[in-house]
């Protein structure tokens, strides 16, 4: 949290790695059980019009409807580019279905045409309005009313939000905060700020703003009513979302965990559901058996969540109960659902990953040796690929033990203290040994002043040359092979 | 009879970098490349013959003789090592150097073998060692290797460890002594 | 009426008599013109003074005789043996007033036996020279590197190997100050040029690490030919690259990197050496890249066995992308008998078993080794402490420290003994 709280507020995330992006954008889901009006539902904003678009390009069986309700719900705004995206969009699979454009041409009832006269008079509406605000404000700000001028320009983000317009959005959100008057002000301006950075991606202005909210001194002061619950809840999804797009799962699965049921009331982020999923899963992937139990499991106000997702509340109790061959059967059932899930999707692979990982390592856990047959039997692999993970592990230094392959064999290390202390010592002793001697070297340096700088003696071509430039070197060969 | 390698090694190199025009005797060349490998020192072997000027090393074929071994060392080819080494009718001083290098390298190997193998062909074992079938099945006797019921395998044992050396108590214990004092300022 | 020469003999000779070195050396530094311009009469000059009595007389008629500035006409043969001679008869203790003056001495004889391709002869004398200059034996001096060079030139590296093998705690004062890092630099990468020809990658790691670390403001070609040595080194050594440290200069960082970027590439592919042969072959690398990717196998090895106790060799093959299971074979007995591994190979089975180290640090071998390494690092830790307590008598430092606390004194010292911060 602390680092969080020293980036820039307008920093840009590290962009991802490239292997993980090409995953990203790759991958097609074909045989989704997903309720798209169901899904959509549960949505509104651009949470509501993310997901569609996300859907709409990672699965072509849904890819029509997914655009004919985002178009629909777009319409609802004045977000008149991504009205013209979306239906560009539309377009594009149109041709690719395989759509006669007569078809299209033909107004057939499936598919909504490009209204223009839509997008002109929203155009001009838009600015209209944004006229209006701005004059609002600029009358607020000369008769210097706080409450007003806070509202002028929380009203302008909203505005600017309506259009699609992010970073002005967020400009507005974030300057209302010289007006903020009271706590519950402070709060209201970081949960706007919250969400267009969610929109953003910028997870680190998310965490700032969060950690900006729950700082703020009313905010703890009446703990039992409703409204406070509602907003904590608010918080711990958004900071959820932040770590698990930073890829800090277990400090994401504590935030979800947090959330209250009763109070997940987020639409404009996510819903009850996907508090249920990425928290139930998140903790399956890094929690320890007793973390699982206690916090997850017995949890009261956790499993109200479990229950709106039977499928995911099966695996986390197959889990715990070792059955790890049907846990690791469900996992892979609602893995194409899940793989639709924008927030989700790029850490799905990570996740399944370190899930398996974890039932494999407390498989292992009470044995001192184990066949790797049964082993495999127990985890849907054949006995080579089971090898192949071990390994990893085993490298990573996850399992403590080795593999006997002639006779297929998992024993446990047994790791003699005594040795790896000397082993340990004497490594150490070396290192400081090096260390030390490069120290003194160091010291004898800088008290000569031996650094390499500017050689401006000779004024001449080479002046400024570093020493050396022109040195003729030895010859270095170092031939593996003398011949 | 020379034994002592090291010490005729340092009188070796003494004489080439004394040697006034730069350029040692081929006498000198032959028996310093011989004792490089004779003590393993296949780094300096390699540059030392890479520094033997073109015409010594043309005009004495011993000398590229004994690194025609050491060629076979450095790529640890061990039964093309002992054909090198058969190849060349060796002569005195050089001779010697290399009847002891031989013996090390056998001896080496049969230690190696001991230290790596739970079971090993009677096959590579000749063709590590050079040996014939029956001094290597001599060897395994001595060295109490065990015949397997194959008849084509040995079961090698390590080789025993040389005994510890010994240090006086009075003197680990003035060592104790130093460093306890050492830690308690 | 004495000509300028004559004046000169005339001061040597006083002035050595009367053991006024300083001052002579005052005048030695002033005389430089009058005995460059005199060349044709400096034999006779020399035949007028005394090695041994005159040291630093004769020290300053060497140098300005076989100075390079006069072209290509110099006599050079009596070069070798009249320098030759100087080192082996010279008076230490004068020639120590004048340290810069001696390294140019045994620089213009490395570059002439460079010259005439006879880096061998030189590697005596200037061993004898770097003894006789030293205040102590880990005392680094402009001569080492030149030393370095001939061993490296004559393919004769064993010489250099005990110079080497010292740590340097102390610096010769003509290396530093206004001189240029030239000597410095070029002694450590010649110095880890040796130690990788030897195989001692280790201590090759270590000279290379000296070499980009030097403190910069810019980066000298030999910093970017040591840093393309450094990641190779460290590639065999490690399996990877190893970060730089701290306290390497921002310059250094920010410009070795994209200037070696081929290098860096061999971390994340195997098709690096290929795609970049070129730049290798270039830089004379060739070599080490070969070994890198022969290391990569022995590294992969041994993480086998990390992971298994037991693996055929066909397996091993497999695993570690070797042609069959001969080839494995010989990878492990190898590294068996480097001690890389410990293993045993079943020829019967087609199997082999990987140990622990039978090492169980209970002989008394352990306990000679563990004295050995606990008295180096005392011997260390001493002398870092003397290091301590020499700042704290250090009048600079102690102005400095009290100049903090009282605003009055202002703190002059600006780059000696500031601080030994890595």
């Amino acid at each position: 949290m602390f680092e969080m709280n020293t980036a820039e507020p307008m920093q840009v995330d590290v962009p991802p790695e490239d292997n993980e992006n090409n995953e990203t954008e790759c991958y097609v889901v074909e045989n989704p059980t997903l309720d798209l009006e169901t899904y959509a539902a549960s949505y509104t904003g651009f949470a509501k019009l993310y997901r569609l678009m996300f859907v709409a390009d990672h699965c072509p069986s849904l890819r029509l409807e997914a655009l004919k309700m985002a178009i629909s719900y777009v319409m609802t705004t004045y977000n008149v580019s991504l009205y013209q995206t979306l239906h560009k969009k539309l377009a594009e699979a149109v041709a690719s279905a395989g759509l006669p454009d007569v078809a299209v041409q033909m107004g057939s009832q499936d598919i909504p045409v490009l209204d223009s006269m839509w997008i002109e008079s929203k155009t001009k509406k838009a600015a209209i309005k944004l006229e209006k605000l701005d004059t609002d404000l600029k009358n607020y700000k000369t008769n210097s009313i706080k409450e007003s001028i806070r509202r002028g320009h929380d009203d302008l983000g909203d505005h600017y939000l309506d259009c699609g317009d992010l970073t002005s959005a967020l400009k507005c959100y974030s300057r209302a905060r010289d007006y903020c008057t009271s706590g519950k002000h402070i709060i209201m301006m970081c949960l706007n700020v919250v969400k267009v950075s969610v929109y953003l991606q910028n997870w680190a202005h998310v965490l700032n703003y969060v950690s900006k909210a729950e700082g703020t001194p009313d905010f703890n002061e009446v703990p039992g009513k409703d409204s406070n619950q509602s907003i904590l809840t608010r918080l711990k999804c958004a900071a959820g979302l932040a770590e698990l797009a930073t890829k800090k799962y277990k400090s994401a699965a504590k935030h979800f965990l947090a959330a209250s049921i009763d109070h997940c009331d987020y639409p404009e982020l996510l819903s009850s559901n996907n508090v249920a999923i990425y928290g139930g899963l998140c903790a399956l992937a890094t929690f320890d058996r007793s973390e699982l139990q206690k916090q997850v499991i017995v949890s009261s106000s956790f499993k109200l969540f479990l229950e709106l997702e039977p499928q995911l509340r099966d695996i986390i109790f197959k889990f715990y109960e070792s059955k790890y061959a049907s846990c690791l059967r469900l996992l892979d059932e609602i893995r194409d659902n899940l793989m639709l899930d924008m927030y989700l999707a790029p850490h799905l692979n990570s996740l399944y990953m370190q899930i398996r990982n974890r039932a494999l390592i407390q498989y292992f856990s009470p044995y001192l040796s184990a066949d790797m047959r049964l082993m495999a039997a127990a985890f849907n692999r054949t006995v080579n690929a089971l090898e192949d993970e071990l390994m990893l592990l085993i490298l990573d230094g996850q399992i403590q033990a080795r593999i006997d392959s002639h006779n297929k064999i998992l024993y446990a290390k047994d790791v003699d203290q005594r040795s790896t202390t000397f082993e340990r010592s004497l490594a150490m002793g070396k290192e400081y040994q090096r260390r030390t001697s490069m120290l003194i070297l160091r010291a004898a340096m800088l008290k000569n002043q031996i650094h390499v700088k500017n050689v401006g003696r000779d004024t001449g071509p080479q002046s400024g040359e570093a020493p050396g430039s022109s040195t003729s070197l030895t010859p270095r060969t170092f031939d593996t092979v003398p011949l | 009879m020379i034994t002592n390698f090291d010490k005729l090694c340092g009188d070796l190199e003494k004489q080439e970098l004394e040697a006034p025009t730069g350029i040692a005797s081929p006498s000198t060349y032959a028996q310093l490349l011989a004792i490089y490998l004779y003590q393993n020192d296949l780094c300096n072997a390699k540059f030392l013959w890479k520094r033997i000027p073109q015409n010594i090393t043309s005009s004495n074929p011993e000398i590229s003789a004994i690194w025609a071994v050491g060629q076979k060392l450095w790529k640890k080819d061990l039964p093309g090592t002992y054909q090198a080494l058969a190849a060349f009718n060796w002569t005195e001083p050089v001779a010697n150097i290399i009847r002891a290098l031989e013996d090390n390298i056998r001896e080496r190997t049969f230690n190696l073998i001991g230290r790596s193998y739970s079971s090993i062909s009677i096959d590579t074992v000749v063709s590590m060692t050079g040996l014939s079938k029956d001094a290597v099945l001599h060897v395994c006797r001595d060295r109490k290797w065990m015949l397997n019921e194959d008849g084509v395998t040995v079961s090698p044992t390590p080789p025993t460890q040389p005994a510890p050396l010994h240090t006086s108590s009075e003197d680990q214990l003035f060592k104790l002594t130093e460093f306890v004092s050492f830690l308690e300022n | 009426m004495a000509s300028p020469l004559e004046q000169f003999v005339d001061n040597v000779r006083t002035m050595s008599a009367s053991g006024s070195f300083r001052e002579l050396c005052e005048v030695i530094g002033k005389s430089d013109e009058v005995l460059q311009r005199n060349t044709a009469h400096l034999s006779t000059v020399l035949e007028t003074l005394d090695i041994q009595q005159h040291s630093l007389g004769v020290l300053a008629v060497l140098v300005a005789k076989f100075s390079l500035q006069q072209g290509a006409d110099v006599d050079k043969s009596t070069m070798f043996k009249q320098i030759h001679d100087f080192i082996t008869n010279c008076n230490g203790e004068q020639v120590r007033f004048s340290p810069e003056l001696y390294a140019e001495l045994c620089h213009q004889l490395t570059n002439y036996l460079v010259e005439i391709k006879q880096p061998i002869r030189g590697i005596e004398i200037l061993k004898k020279a770097i003894r006789k200059i030293q205040l102590f034996d880990s005392q680094l001096t402009s001569i080492h590197a030149d030393l370095c060079q001939l061993c490296l030139l004559s393919k004769c590296l064993k010489p250099a190997l005990e110079f080497l093998d010292t740590d340097v705690t102390g610096i010769g004062s003509e290396l530093g100050g206004n001189n240029d890092s030239k000597h410095f630099l070029l002694y450590y990468y010649y110095g880890g040029m040796i130690y990788t020809a030897m195989k001692n990658y280790d201590r090759a790691l270590y000279f290379f690490e000296v070499v980009v670390t030097v403190p910069a403001m810019v980066v000298s070609h030999i910093m970017l030919e040591a840093y393309k040595k450094y990641i190779l080194v460290s590639f065999i050594l490690h399996g990877k690259i190893l970060p730089m440290p701290k306290y390497a200069s921002q310059v250094v960082c920010r410009f070795l990197k994209p200037l070696s970027a081929a290098y860096h590439e061999l971390a994340t592919s195997q098709h690096a050496a290929i795609k970049h042969r070129d730049t290798f072959i270039r830089d004379k690398n060739m070599g080490l890249v070969n070994q890198v990717l022969s290391s990569m196998y022995k590294k992969n090895i041994q993480r086998l066995t990390k992971t298994f106790l037991t693996l055929s060799l066909s397996d091993v093959a497999a695993r570690v992308q070797l042609t069959g299971p001969s080839q494995a074979e010989s990878y492990i007995l190898n590294m068996i008998e480097e001690g890389e591994i410990y293993a045993m190979i079943n020829q019967k089975d087609g199997m082999v078993v990987f140990l622990d180290s039978p090492e169980k640090y209970a002989s008394p071998e352990t306990l000679c080794v563990l004295e050995q390494q606990m008295a180096a690092c005392t011997k260390l830790h001493q002398y870092i402490q003397e290091m301590d307590e020499q700042i704290q008598v250090n009048p600079q430092y102690i102005k400095k420290s009290v100049g903090s606390h009282d605003e009055d004194i202002p703190a002059t010292s600006q780059n000696s003994k500031t601080t030994y911060s890595m």
